[in-house]
């Protein structure tokens, strides 16, 4: 700050406002910035000497000031006698502030003026100077918070599952976008004895740090409990007594938490506040309503307790409020009625709900605006009444690895492992081959149907041909012994083949048609199918 | 009729050695080309390597081409040897029991060697 070099100066540390400027910074100016031996001082933002100055046309002599104001009382002992208002854009920003004369005059009207144009110099300066002061300070805050959000997305990620159980059957999928600021939003899929498969969806109200670590605390209570509980009303009641002790005030946890039995499509579920997972099911949309109270507001707690059988078909929605509360350019949410019309256009797999959902909410949402706040979804899908593929082939040789080809597209996915789907394409091949040679006799105007079905535990491919009215070739069983010293063909392999390579075979006439079902147990995908 | 998409080349790499390399499918619309290429080794060749590399599809019809196939070698007392089956007509090869008159290889040197 610029000085009359005649006069002895004194610095004061002047709060423009407990707002803009932080007290600390202001309290700890740069030490070079002080000439030796100073030591500045606060003048607090309502002493009146503050007004005074900022209402002040220029020069003001202190020693003749009659005015209530420690500031006042504090500059006039640092042996301060004359004070210029620095004022910028109409704004008090800082006092350019004077001794007494070395000569023990007092000042003139030249030098008032002096000063006072000096002043008039300063202020937009020392103005320029608090501005880069403070975006200085901003940055640093922002800086930290940066790094605050960064630690809360890595607690966030590590307490994500890496990967969703393959369920034969079923499809799950889920998704997690965090906003900016991350919020507690988790999910997490607990595999169970028995086969069966906890699903869990929760918010932490709160975001950042903080919410992130209740988030990893209540994901980990919640999954020793599921491990030990099988009602998810007792696990929800478990795990509330559990974090209530150390939750922090203010601070609860919305959960949903279910148990699917994947064999039966029976899913028990309790909820503890969240939002209401929405059902698309073949006969129309459906929710699972249970009440209870968020987790973490008091302990002893129950949590009522639902069941549900999830249908072929059935698509089982659970989301965050993120989802739903997302607004448009004019304010307006996304809402659940959306959400449940998505959920309504059948999409085809797990995965293409959420593709929809995200695609729909990217359309709605205000594009100006960053995502308010994190994103959850988990969907869970249990396949379409099992139908996989159904096609129709003309009787032509070669067509049996066309069969091989779509029989191959249609089980992918569904829990068979590469080799036992290699295992069916040759048993596909095969009896499609009889169906056409033998069944069809490669009458090219007659066609062999092809059918893959699952119903979760078993794919099974039937191959329809129009034989039915005749009796199937039985070949021998093949001994290569047999055939290597000539006593049995070196052909008729096929239904020997056709057996070893499913787990099973059956095979019935209606007096038109013939109809061969292979079957291939998906369960554990197990490569035990060696039978002779 | 679809013509057979089968292409069988024969190599000698080693005096009385031969390789036929199977490339494309093995089904009954083989079967010419299968003889032809037995035509073509030498009648006193010890040993025949049937080598799959290039096998893209082998049907139960292919597979009892190949056993005739086999019927022929035994009476010239030559040996059948493989390789470059992939795992699943390897399989097909043990539930068959083909593994047991075919000497079956992981490549063609091991098989080159074997029928040395």
């Amino acid at each position: 700050m610029a000085v009359t070099p005649r006069a002895s100066v004194r610095r004061v540390v002047w709060r423009r406002s407990e707002r803009t400027v932080p007290a600390p910074l202001a309290a700890e100016p740069q030490p070079q910035e002080l000439l030796a031996g100073e030591e500045p001082f606060e003048i607090a933002p309502n002493d009146p000497l503050v007004a005074y100055l900022q209402a002040a046309s220029g020069a003001i002599d202190l020693t003749r000031l009659d005015l209530d104001s420690p500031a006042l009382q504090e500059m006039r002992a640092a042996g301060i006698t004359l004070a210029i208002p620095l004022i910028a854009n109409g704004e008090l920003v800082g006092i350019l502030n004077v001794g007494p004369r070395l000569s023990d005059q007092d000042y003139s009207a030249d030098d008032h003026r002096l000063l006072e144009q000096l002043a008039a110099h300063a202020a937009p300066a020392v103005r320029v100077g608090q501005l880069v002061r403070e975006q200085q300070v901003e940055i640093q805050a922002r800086g930290r918070m940066e790094q605050e959000l960064a630690v809360a997305r890595l607690i966030q990620q590590n307490f994500l599952p890496k990967e969703l159980p393959d369920l034969p059957g079923w499809q799950l999928a889920a998704l997690y976008r965090p906003a900016r600021a991350v919020g507690g939003d988790f999910y997490d899929v607990i595999e169970l004895p028995e086969g069966r498969l906890g699903l869990v969806i929760g918010d932490v109200t709160d975001k950042g740090v903080p919410a992130a670590m209740v988030m990893a605390a209540t994901r980990s209570v919640l999954r020793a409990s599921a491990a030990r509980l099988h009602e998810p009303g007792a696990v929800l009641a478990r795990v509330n007594d559990s974090v209530c002790p150390d939750i922090p005030e203010n601070m609860f946890v919305t959960c949903f938490y279910a148990v699917l039995d994947p064999a039966s499509g029976a899913l028990r579920y309790a909820n503890a506040g969240h939002n209401v997972p929405l059902l698309h099911t073949p006969s129309g949309p459906a929710e699972l309503r249970a009440t209870g109270m968020p987790l973490g507001l008091m302990p002893g707690m129950s949590y009522e307790e639902k069941e549900t059988v999830i249908d072929a078909g059935t698509t089982v929605l659970l989301y965050s409020d993120g989802l739903v509360e997302a607004h448009d350019a004019r304010r307006e949410m996304y809402g659940s009625a959306r959400t449940a019309s998505v959920l309504a256009g059948a999409p085809a797999s797990s995965q293409s709900v959420i593709d929809e959902l995200i695609a729909g909410l990217d359309r709605f949402a205000d594009p100006a605006a960053e995502q308010e706040d994190d994103i959850t979804l988990l969907v869970l899908r249990r396949r379409g009444d099992g139908a996989l593929a159904d096609f129709k082939l003309q009787s032509a040789p070669g067509n049996e690895r066309e069969a091989m080809s779509r029989v191959a597209a249609a089980v992918d996915g569904i829990g068979l492992s590469p080799e036992r789907i290699e295992r069916l394409k040759t048993a596909t091949a095969e009896a499609t081959m009889n169906a056409m040679e033998h069944g069809n006799r490669y009458d090219p105007d007659l066609y062999v149907s092809i059918a893959v079905r699952s119903d979760g535990r078993r794919v099974s491919v039937s191959i329809v041909d129009h034989g039915g009215d005749r009796d199937m070739p039985m070949a021998p069983v093949p001994d290569i012994e047999e055939k290597l010293a000539g006593r049995q063909s070196p052909r008729g392999w096929g239904l020997f083949l056709i057996k070893s390579m499913v787990d099973a075979m059956h095979q019935e006439s209606d007096g038109s048609r013939h109809t061969v079902v292979l079957e291939m147990t998906l369960e554990g995908g197990s490569d035990d199918a060696d039978k002779p | 009729m679809t013509q057979a998409q089968t292409t069988l080349t024969v190599r000698v790499p080693i005096t009385g050695v031969a390789i036929i390399e199977i490339s494309g499918e093995v089904t009954r619309d083989s079967d010419a080309a299968l003889k032809d290429a037995y035509e073509r080794v030498d009648p006193h060749a010890r040993a025949i390597v049937l080598s799959f590399e290039d096998l893209e599809y082998m049907n139960s019809s292919g597979i009892g081409l190949l056993v005739t196939l086999l019927v022929r070698a035994q009476r010239a007392r030559q040996r059948i040897l493989a390789c470059g089956l992939t795992e699943h007509y390897r399989e097909i090869f043990e539930l068959t029991r083909l593994d047991e008159v075919i000497s079956i290889h992981d490549s063609e040197a091991a098989a080159l060697a074997a029928a040395a």
